[in-house]
C-alpha cells in the first residue's frame, strides 16, 4: 500500500537547517496497522504529514499504492486525500460553525456525493460511532470523547483506504481514550489500513506493528504479537 | 456545497458580530455615498440626451480675446444665424436667443404679476427644439410679432381654466396674442424659460439684426442629417476671420465661432460668460465622484483589512477542508462568496438608506431625482452587478490569502502568516491608503471653506449691505428725479442713486477711446449713474472728486474711472490720471452730428467687484448719462426695515399705479453667485467626515486585533512592571507612524488639487502651511483617539488572565 525509500525533507529558515526526515525507508502493507513513536522532533509528524500528502518530501520515493506521488501538486494531492486518505487529529479540529452532521457530511461533500446519499452515509456512520443523538450539536457542545468520536466519524465517512491518526487520543482522558482506540482497531479488522503516531505505549499496543524514530530515521520496528 | 458555504458564511458573520458589524456599517456608508453621487452624476450626465434630433443641434459660443486674456462667451451676433442659413446647405435650421434679465409684466384683466424667465425667440426655436405642446401650433406659433407662447402654469394663474390660444395677454403694458401652450419642459433640457415672445416683437432693425458686432443672442443650429460640424464650423471661423475681422474697429479684441455639441452645454459652459444655460460644472461633478470613489475604497480597504487580520481565527477551518479535500479553488470560492454575501447584505441596507436619503438629495441639488431599483428591473440587476464586483473586489485579496494557508501549519496550531510579515505589511499600507485618502479630504475641505468665506466676506470695494434696487417703470420713468426726491424724504432712507449697472446685476461692455494714447481703444465695463452713485454704493475714492451738482459741465464732461482702468490707459499713478482725456460713442446723442462724448478723469475709485471672484475685475468707467436710467438703487438704515419699504412702495405707487414694485436686495443677488461654491463646501464636508468615519472604524477593528494578537506580550510586560500608559504607546506607536506618512503622502496631491481648484477664482486665498499642520494633526487625533480606546482596554486586562488565555 505504501512504499517509501530514501525520503529527505529539511526545513530551513535563514540561519538553521533541520533535517527532519534524513533518508527514511518505510513500507506499510495493506490492512496494516502501525504506531509511529519516537521522541518529540523525531520527524513522526513531518512523516505523517508526508504519508497524508499535506507535505511534499524534498527527495526520496513515494509509492501510493504503486503511484509516485512524490512531486505531486496541490491539485492531485487533494484529490488523492479526499478519495484514500482519513484523518484523525489530537485536537479533534471540528470546524466550529458546523453541526456534528454538517462537519461528518463535509468530506462527501466535496467528494460530490449527492444530498440524499449524504445522508444516509453520514446517519450511518454517526449510528456507528454512538454519537446520532448529537447530530444537531455543534463542536463546542461536546465533550473531548464525543468530539474525537465525530473526528473519526468524519475520517471515515468516505470509506478511506488509509488512516492517519496523530496522537487520537492525546486530549483524551483514559477511557475516552480507549474508547477511540477501540474504534480504531474496529475500523483496522474491517480492511482499513491505519497509521498512528503516538507517544502512548499503551495505545502502541493496539496495533500490528511499532516503527520507532530517532533524528529523521527509524531505528527499530517491534513486531506486536 | 453552495448551501454549506453560505451556512459558515452566516454563522461566521453572526459569531463575529463586532467585525461584520464594522464590515457592514463601512459597506453600507461607502456604497450610499456612491450611489447618491451616483445619482447626481447620471443626472447631470442625463441633459439634453432625449431631444429629438440633439446630436444635430449646436450652440454657437464666442471664443473672445482681448489683450486682458481669452474668455468664452455664449453670447452672440445676430448675423451668425441668418449668415449660416443662407449661405450652408449643411444647415436646417437656426435658431435665436434674446434674454433679458429683467422681469416683465404680465396682465390679463385684473389678474398681474411680474413674471420672470420671458425670452425672445425667432419663429424656428421649436424646430430645432421640438417641444411638445399643449395647445396651439408650434410650426407658426412664433412667426408673426406680437405673439407669445407660456407655459401651463402661466396658462393657469392667467387664464384659469380657458383655453387662453388667441388671446390677449398684455407684457409691459403692450398686447400680445397668445399662441401655444406649452407642457412643461424637459426636467433635462439646459434651457428653463416660463414664455416666449416672437423676436420680431422687439421690432428690431433689420440691418442691426444682421450685425457682426454686437453680442446679445443666443444662437443655435440644426444640421442637416450626416453634415459634418468640424466642417461647418471651419467654415464660418475661415469667414468671419477673413471678412468680418477687418471691419473691426479694434484688432486687439477678436472673436472666433465654435460649435458646442447640444449635450456639452449643461456641463461644460462652467466657465462661459454671460451664459443662460442651467448649468453643471464638470469639475465639481469629477470632484464628487472621485470623493465618493474614495469613500468607497476606504470601506473595502476595511474589509480586506478586517478579513486579513482575523484571518488566524479561521485558520483551522481552512485547515481541516483542505485536509479533508478541498482545493484552493473551492476555498477561493467559498471565501469570495462570504464577502459578496456581505456586500449584498450592506448593498441592501445601502438601497433603503438611498432611498431615505434621496428626498434630502433633491432639496439640497434643486433637482427631482427618481431612484427606484425594486421597480425598475435594469437598475436592479445593475445593483445587484455592483455588489457582487464590491465584493469580489473586497474578498479576492483575503481569499487568496486564508485559502493558501498551509493545512499542517495551522492545524499544529502555528499561527498563520496572517500577524506579520508581507500581509502585514500590506496591511499597514492600505491603512496608510486609508488615512492619505482622509487627510487629503480634510486639505480640501478646510481650503474650500477657507475659499468660501473668503468670497462672502472679502471686501468687494462697495457696500451691498442694506441696498435694495428695482427697475424703474411707469411714471417713475418720467419723473425720475422727483421720486428720488420723494425717497429721500425719509429719514431712514440714507441714499438714493439711478442709472445703469449696478454690481451683481446688469451693466454694458464698452470701448471707450483714449486720445492722448494715441487714440488707442480700450474694453471697458460702463457704469451710467448720479451725483449719488458712489455714495450710495459705498464706492471709494482714491483720488480726485466725485461728480458734483454745482459742477453742470460733469454731466457731459466728466469721467471716473477704477484703478484698474488707470493702469490699463496707461495713466500712471491714480493722481496722474485726473484730468486726462477720455472719449465715449454716445448710445443716444442728443446732437447727432457730434456723436461722441468728449470728457476727462474727475475721479478715481478703489476697484470693486461687480462680478463674482472667479473673474477679474475690468477697466471700468462711471459717468453721468442721463438719458440711460434703467434702474433704482437705495441704501437703508437697518431699523425700521419694513416700514422703509412700505414708504418705498407707497411712493412708487403714486408714481406709477400700473406697475407692481419689485424689489431686489443687492447682497442677495450678489451672494448667489457663489451658491455652487457654497454647497461643493458642504458635499465636501460630509464627505470627509464619513470618509474618516468609515477609515476609524477600520483601524477600531485593527486596533482591537492588533492588541488581541499582543495579549500575551501585554501580559509579560505588565508583569514585568510596565504602565497603562507604556502599554497604550506601545500599542499605539505603529498606528502614528502610518498617519504621518499618510499625510506626507496626501499633502502634496491636496495641494496640487486645491491650488488648480483656486485657479476658477481671480482672487483667492493663499494656501497656508498651518492648513497642514491642522489637517495633519487632526487626522492623528482621530487615529489616536480610535486606536488608544482599544489600546487602554488592553492595558487595564489583568496580566494573569492575559497570560493564563494565551
Amino acid at each position: 500500500m505504501i512504499k517509501i525509500t530514501n525520503l529527505e525533507k529539511i526545513y530551513r529558515t535563514e540561519d538553521v537547517e533541520t533535517v527532519a526526515l534524513n533518508k527514511l525507508s518505510l513500507e506499510v502493507k495493506e490492512g496494516e496497522f502501525v504506531a509511529i513513536m519516537g521522541p518529540s522532533g523525531c520527524g513522526k509528524s513531518t512523516l505523517l504529514n508526508i504519508l497524508g500528502l499535506l507535505d511534499d518530501p524534498d527527495s526520496g520515493s513515494f509509492l501510493f499504492d504503486g503511484i509516485e506521488v512524490a512531486g505531486f501538486g496541490e491539485r492531485k494531492r487533494a484529490d488523492l486525500r479526499k478519495r484514500y486518505i482519513g484523518f484523525v487529529f489530537q485536537s479533534f479540529n471540528l470546524i466550529d460553525e458546523l453541526t456534528v452532521f454538517e462537519n461528518v457530511e463535509l468530506p462527501l461533500i466535496y467528494l460530490g456525493v449527492g444530498a440524499a446519499e449524504r445522508k444516509q452515509r453520514v446517519e450511518e456512520v454517526l449510528d456507528k460511532m454512538q454519537i446520532m443523538h448529537r447530530r444537531n450539536h455543534y463542536p463546542q457542545q461536546l465533550s473531548g470523547g464525543q468530539q474525537q468520536r465525530v473526528a473519526v466519524a468524519r475520517a471515515v465517512v468516505n470509506k478511506p483506504k488509509l488512516i492517519l491518526a496523530d496522537e487520537p487520543t492525546g486530549n483524551l482522558d483514559s477511557s475516552n481514550g480507549n474508547e477511540v482506540m477501540e474504534l480504531l482497531t474496529n475500523l483496522n479488522e474491517q480492511g482499513t489500513t491505519i497509521i498512528m503516531v503516538t507517544h502512548s505505549e499503551h495505545d502502541a499496543r493496539y496495533s500490528h506493528r511499532i516503527v520507532r524514530m530517532l533524528d529523521g530515521q527509524t531505528v527499530l520496528e517491534n513486531l506486536m504479537v | 456545497m453552495l448551501r454549506n458555504y453560505l451556512k459558515t458564511a452566516v454563522r461566521n458573520l453572526l459569531r463575529y458580530k463586532g467585525f461584520t458589524f464594522i464590515n457592514i456599517l463601512s459597506l453600507v456608508i461607502g456604497i450610499t455615498g456612491c450611489l447618491i453621487i451616483a445619482l447626481f452624476v447620471w443626472d447631470e450626465h442625463s441633459f439634453d440626451r432625449d431631444i429629438a434630433g440633439g446630436e444635430r443641434i449646436y450652440r454657437i459660443y464666442n471664443e473672445q480675446n482681448s489683450l486682458t486674456g481669452a474668455s468664452n462667451v455664449a453670447v452672440t451676433q445676430p448675423a451668425y444665424a441668418t449668415f449660416l442659413q443662407q449661405n450652408y446647405p449643411e444647415v436646417d435650421t437656426t435658431t435665436r436667443i434674446m434674454m433679458f434679465r429683467d422681469k416683465f409684466l404680465l396682465e390679463v384683466g385684473e389678474k398681474s404679476g411680474y413674471e420672470e424667465k420671458g425670452w425672445f425667440v425667432d419663429g424656428s426655436f421649436f424646430h430645432v427644439f421640438p417641444l411638445p405642446f399643449l395647445r396651439g401650433n408650434a410650426a407658426t406659433a412664433l412667426s408673426a410679432p406680437n405673439t407669445v407662447v407660456i407655459s401651463e402654469e402661466l396658462a393657469k394663474r392667467y387664464f384659469g381654466g380657458e383655453d387662453p390660444v388667441g388671446k390677449p395677454l398684455a407684457i409691459d403694458k403692450e398686447t400680445y396674442e397668445v399662441t401655444g401652450v406649452l407642457a412643461p419642459l424637459p426636467e433635462h433640457f439646459h434651457l428653463r424659460f416660463r414664455y416666449l415672445m416672437s423676436l420680431p416683437s422687439l421690432g428690431l432693425p433689420a440691418q442691426r439684426m444682421e450685425a457682426w458686432t454686437w453680442n446679445q443672442f443666443y444662437t443655435y443650429v440644426k444640421l442637416t442629417p450626416g453634415a459634418d460640424a468640424a466642417q461647418v464650423e471651419a467654415k464660418l471661423q475661415a469667414h468671419v476671420k477673413k471678412e468680418i475681422y477687418p471691419t473691426l474697429e479694434n484688432p486687439n479684441s477678436t472673436f472666433l465661432p465654435h460649435f458646442q455639441k447640444l449635450e456639452h452645454i449643461h456641463l461644460q459652459s462652467a466657465d462661459f460668460v454671460y451664459d443662460n444655460a442651467l448649468r453643471g460644472n464638470q469639475t465639481y461633478v469629477k470632484g464628487l465622484t472621485i470623493i465618493a470613489l474614495f469613500v468607497l475604497v476606504i470601506a473595502c480597504f476595511n474589509f480586506i483589512n478586517l478579513a486579513t487580520a482575523r484571518s488566524f481565527r479561521r485558520a483551522k477551518e481552512i485547515g481541516v477542508r483542505k485536509v479533508i479535500g478541498a482545493d484552493r479553488k473551492q476555498l477561493v470560492l467559498q471565501f469570495l462568496g462570504e464577502s459578496v454575501l456581505l456586500s449584498l447584505i450592506s448593498m441592501l441596507i445601502a438601497l433603503l438608506a438611498t432611498l431615505i436619503l434621496l428626498p434630502f438629495l433633491n432639496a439640497f441639488t434643486e433637482k427631482s431625482i427618481s431612484f427606484n431599483p425594486f421597480t425598475n428591473p435594469l437598475l436592479a440587476l445593475l445593483v445587484l452587478a455592483a455588489a457582487v464586483v464590491i465584493g469580489l473586489l473586497a474578498g479576492l485579496y483575503p481569499a487568496m490569502v486564508l485559502s493558501g494557508f498551509q493545512p499542517i501549519k495551522v492545524l499544529k496550531n502555528m499561527k498563520p502568516a496572517g500577524g506579520g510579515g508581507n500581509i502585514g505589511w500590506l496591511r499597514k499600507s492600505l491603512v496608510v491608503v486609508q488615512f492619505s485618502l482622509s487627510a487629503l479630504l480634510i486639505v480640501c475641505a478646510l481650503i474650500v471653506y477657507r475659499q468660501v468665506r473668503f468670497l462672502n466676506t472679502k471686501d468687494v470695494g462697495f457696500n451691498k449691505e442694506q441696498v435694495i434696487f428695482f427697475q424703474t417703470r411707469g411714471g417713475v420713468n418720467e419723473n425720475l428725479e422727483t421720486f428720488k426726491a420723494e425717497l429721500k424724504n425719509s429719514p431712514n432712507i440714507l441714499s438714493v442713486t439711478s442709472g445703469y449697472g449696478l454690481p451683481g446685476d446688469q451693466f454694458a461692455g464698452e470701448s471707450v477711446r483714449v486720445p492722448d494714447k494715441e487714440d488707442q481703444q480700450f474694453s471697458t465695463t460702463l457704469f451710467i449713474g448720479d451725483h449719488d452713485y458712489l455714495k450710495t454704493l459705498g464706492l471709494k475714492l482714491i483720488a480726485g472728486r466725485d461728480f458734483s451738482r454745482e459742477r453742470t459741465t460733469d454731466e457731459r464732461e466728466a469721467f471716473i474711472i477704477n484703478q484698474t482702468a488707470v493702469k490699463e490707459f496707461g495713466f500712471g499713478t491714480p493722481e496722474q490720471a485726473l484730468g486726462q482725456r477720455i472719449d465715449w460713442e454716445e448710445w443716444a446723442p442728443a446732437d447727432t452730428t457730434n456723436p461722441v462724448k468728449r470728457g476727462k478723469v474727475i475721479g478715481v475709485v478703489q476697484d470693486f467687484h461687480y462680478k463674482s471672484l472667479h473673474e477679474k475685475v475690468t477697466a471700468s468707467v462711471i459717468q453721468l448719462y442721463p438719458a440711460v436710467h434703467f434702474k433704482v438703487a437705495v441704501k437703508l438704515r437697518t431699523e425700521n426695515l419694513p416700514n422703509t419699504l412700505a414708504y418705498i412702495n407707497g411712493v412708487w405707487d403714486r408714481f406709477s399705479p400700473g406697475y407692481p414694485l419689485d424689489v431686489q436686495f443687492m447682497d442677495e443677488t450678489y451672494g448667489n453667485m457663489y451658491k455652487s461654491e457654497e454647497k461643493l463646501a458642504s458635499l465636501i464636508w460630509i464627505f470627509t467626515l464619513l470618509a474618516i468615519g468609515v477609515g476609524c472604524m477600520g483601524l477600531f477593528g485593527l486596533a482591537a486585533y492588533s492588541a488581541e494578537q499582543r495579549t500575551k506580550e501585554i501580559g509579560i510586560r505588565k508583569v514585568l512592571g510596565a504602565g497603562v500608559l507604556n502599554i497604550v504607546g506601545l500599542l499605539s506607536r505603529s498606528f502614528v507612524g502610518m498617519v504621518l506618512i499618510s499625510c506626507l503622502l496626501a499633502f502634496p496631491l491636496a495641494w496640487w488639487a486645491m491650488h488648480s481648484w483656486l485657479q476658477d477664482f481671480s482672487y483667492r486665498i493663499d494656501i497656508g502651511w498651518w492648513v497642514f499642520l491642522v489637517a495633519g494633526a487632526a487626522a492623528l487625533l482621530v487615529a489616536l483617539i480610535t486606536v488608544s480606546f482599544q489600546a487602554i482596554r488592553a492595558a487595564m486586562r489583568n496580566p494573569v488572565k492575559n497570560l493564563r488565555t494565551e
